[in-house]
């Protein structure tokens, strides 16, 4: 099998990919004499190790610079037989829809190298990278950065941002319990005056969860619900594990319930005994034979009005969340959500620079709990 | 000698065919050791008029390397000096015929908005780069084999004394120098040369704390695998047909210099200046950055642990002339974001054609008589002065290794010690 190449691209050697943007660049523009404007935010690096995701993640390129114009350059590391050529580049520039009389282009790298030239990419990479403006670094493998070894800190290198995706990390758990350290390390261990930060889609992916958990645990919408809690347990589809995780740890951060002991049935469900204000809680998060991979289901079994009963949140197929208190009678209340394609999450997710201490302390949570299970 | 005799016979015939009054420039691009050979030579041979005459006149251009420390160097002005006169004389430094280093100019003093703040004030610090992706030798892209190598002249003179010693401060010239009072030659030169004046003489452990040299070793460039400098200087001079000299087999020849020095004036007192260069970077460029300094950590710039981008002025020498501007935006949308966005001027997309090439441009300035963009003898005198305990210390410290960078990185990693330990950091250029 030949390098990678999305469609449209020319092939070209390394050292010829910015002369050749530039000769597309300057066909594009031919005889037109309105503005032509090269749109670029940042270097978008994206690294992927499988073909099939290369593939995936070429068809998202458009939409992604359509929202965040940027340099990107996708690189494909595919395990497998070397290539002799060593890392094979091609190269395209693609017009974006702007407003009338200018014409914008955004630029797409790709380099690709197999087995043992894997290690040489990092080198095509950083000649490739427009000076002064920010780098971001998506690893959209599923490799979990904790645990990717030093392709990443070469990939990173002056990155002010990797992006990564817990959404079907390998080893999750193992994942999970270095991914706090990893984070501190990552993002504090700079000297001079870089500075990093990390993100999880997954956790963006949260978001509305986040929300809408705290509008239906309030006093005001759940009287004593927290405070009478005997059990919470979430519902995840195939893949998901670690955005429950994620989900639970950020939840039992916010209520103060301090975790005890944890237990794993492999491939089944991960449950944990939690300290909470009140006695004893225990949490569960169970996988779901099928479905989409994400949090389904989410119940904290409560006393509600004096009568035992749960708040239940569900996330319904019609990207209808709906928020029910079980045993009282009331209506149901429903929130809708869009869910962002994983282009629009990534787009975001690139303008957003900010470190989240609130994902950070979560994440320190989710430590402790993946400890609690490898002990 | 009888070769410059036949010379002096050929452009007089020359001169007679065309009618023209034999107005000669002879260009030295020869090695420092014979300069007065071939000055002696043109002398000898009758082709050397007086700087008074007013019918033709005679000049000298005069390469780079002006000697190989300051003694030398001095030895080189002097015997030019013995034949020609300073008026006559141009010693070339090609970067200074650069469209964007002469746009230094303009830029400071034709626009309103720099010079007030081209102080200690509000300059943060000054980042000069100038990255080489070659190596000492060229290789075919296609078969591999080694086509043409700089081994004879580079080796045992490094990259401080290519490089720094007169383009990176020349440029530093440019972009210190108070502004002078005409854009007559000896004016500009005056100011430039105020600049080295100035520069902070570093002593033997000043250089070991704010000089780092380099050598590159084995790595990527383009994707391709190529030699480190050791292998390359055998190679090359095993295609040369030469013994290796001793000296080389392990070869010490510095082909990274980074350092951080001030230019100890009122404009720039503890404004430090950080230049780097070396071959086997991962790309080529040259440029020149202004930082200014940070805005205060309230309202946008209020979370330490990620701070605003810094303003930056950055100056693009090569390899597409331009300038650029690093500024802090509002991203659309209803919160406020802020993200670094750059405005560039570009010389090719502003003006269509192609700039002249910098030897076009001072050739040209040679045949006009002026000597604006060309190095006095107190310039070149004043450069070594600065780089002399370097090299001194150099000597004197005969490390076996320097310290090795992959070709394709950014330097070895003591060169970033050197900027990190002020909290900064080499840009991403």
């Amino acid at each position: 099998m030949g390098p990678f190449m999305p469609a449209g691209s020319t092939a070209v050697p390394v050292r010829l990919v910015e002369d050749e943007l530039g000769r597309q660049m300057q066909a594009l523009q031919g005889g037109d004499e309105s503005p032509v404007h090269r749109a670029c935010m940042s270097n978008l690096v994206i690294f992927c190790d499988q073909r099939s995701q290369a593939e995936e993640i070429a068809g998202l390129v458009p939409q992604i610079v359509a929202a965040h114009p940027a340099r990107v350059l996708l690189v494909v590391g595919e395990s497998g037989e070397p290539d002799a050529a060593g890392v094979s580049a091609s190269a395209v520039v693609r017009e974006m829809e702007t407003g009338r009389n200018q014409r914008s282009f955004s630029e797409q790298i790709t380099l690709h190298a197999s087995a043992g030239g894997i290690g040489r990419l990092p080198f095509a990479v950083r000649a490739l990278l427009i000076g002064d403006l920010p780098i971001n670094l998506w690893w959209a493998t599923h490799q979990p950065p904790p645990l990717a070894g030093p392709l990443l800190y070469d990939l990173a290198e002056n990155a002010q941002q990797i992006i990564y995706d817990s959404l079907g990390w390998v080893d999750p758990t193992r994942a999970v319990a270095a991914t706090y350290s990893w984070l501190h390390e990552f993002e504090l261990g700079l000297r001079g005056g870089h500075w990093r930060v990390a993100s999880d889609l997954n956790w963006r992916r949260l978001k509305f969860w986040r929300r809408i958990t705290k509008q239906a645990f309030e006093d005001a919408a759940a009287p004593g619900a927290v405070a009478s809690a005997t059990e919470l347990v979430v519902d995840h589809g195939p893949h998901a594990v670690v955005q429950a995780w994620e989900l639970v740890s950020w939840l039992t951060s916010q209520l103060g319930w301090t975790v005890q002991t944890g237990n794993v049935q492999q491939g089944l469900e991960i449950g944990w005994q939690f300290h909470a204000p009140h006695g004893v809680v225990p949490v569960r998060i169970r996988r779901l034979p099928e479905g989409p991979p994400e949090v389904l289901t989410l119940r904290l079994q409560c006393m509600l009005g004096g009568t035992p009963g749960a708040v239940v949140i569900r996330a319904e197929e019609s990207r209808r969340h709906v928020v029910v208190l079980e045993n009282v009678v009331s209506a149901p209340r429903t929130a809708n959500f869009q869910a962002p394609s994983l282009a629009e999450l990534l787009s975001k997710q690139l303008s957003d620079r900010e470190r989240d201490s609130v994902f950070t302390e979560s994440m320190a949570v989710a430590q402790l709990l993946a400890r609690s299970v490898l002990d | 000698m009888r070769a410059y005799a036949q010379l002096k016979v050929k452009l007089d015939a020359l001169d007679q065919q065309f009618g023209i009054p034999g107005s000669r420039v002879f260009y030295l691009a020869v090695p420092p050791q014979v300069v007065h050979l071939c000055v002696q030579h043109l002398k000898e041979a009758g082709m050397v008029r007086d700087a008074a005459e007013q019918a033709a006149f005679t000049r000298v251009i005069v390469e780079k390397p002006i000697g190989r420390d300051l003694n030398s160097a001095r030895e080189v002005i002097r015997v030019v000096g013995a034949t020609f006169a300073e008026s006559q004389t141009y010693r070339i430094d090609h970067y200074l015929g650069k469209e964007t280093v002469q746009n230094l100019l303009v830029l400071r003093f034709a626009n309103s908005i720099f010079e007030p703040l081209w102080n200690e004030k509000h300059i943060d610090h000054v980042q000069i780069t100038v990255a080489e992706e070659e190596g000492l030798a060229q290789y075919d892209a296609d078969t591999g084999q080694m086509t043409s190598t700089r081994a004879g002249y580079y080796e045992g003179v490094g990259c401080l004394r290519d490089m720094l010693q007169n383009h990176m401060l020349q440029v530093l010239c440019m972009v210190a120098m108070e502004p002078p009072w005409s854009l007559a030659p000896e004016v500009v030169r005056d100011a430039k040369v105020g600049v080295l004046n100035c520069l902070r003489q570093l002593n033997a452990n000043d250089v070991d704390k704010v000089v780092v040299r380099g050598q590159y070793i084995e790595g990527e460039v383009h994707g391709q695998r190529v030699p480190g400098y050791r292998k390359e200087v055998r190679t090359s001079f095993e295609s040369m047909n030469k013994e290796l000299p001793p000296g080389s087999v392990n070869s010490t020849t510095d082909t990274f210099v980074a350092l951080k020095l001030f230019v100890d004036n009122w404009r720039w007192a503890g404004v430090p200046f950080y230049l780097r260069t070396g071959k086997r970077l991962p790309k080529r460029i040259s440029e020149v950055a202004i930082q200014f300094k940070d805005v205060p950590q309230v309202l946008f710039n209020s979370h330490p642990a990620t701070p605003l981008e810094p303003t930056v002025l950055s100056v693009r020498v090569q390899p597409e002339e331009g300038l650029s501007m690093r500024i802090a935006s509002k991203l659309p949308g209803p919160k406020i974001r802020i993200y670094p966005v750059k405005m560039e001027f570009n010389y090719s997309s502003s003006f269509g054609n192609k700039s002249p090439e910098a030897y076009e441009r001072l050739l040209l300035d040679v045949m006009a008589g002026d000597a604006t963009l060309f190095m006095r003898r107190d310039q070149v005198e004043a450069a070594w002065k600065f780089v002399m305990p370097i090299l001194d210390r150099w000597e004197q410290t005969h490390v076996r290794d320097l310290p090795e960078y992959q070709c394709g990185t950014w330097g070895p990693v003591e060169a970033d010690r050197i900027i990190e330990a002020d909290g900064r950091a080499w840009r991403n250029v």
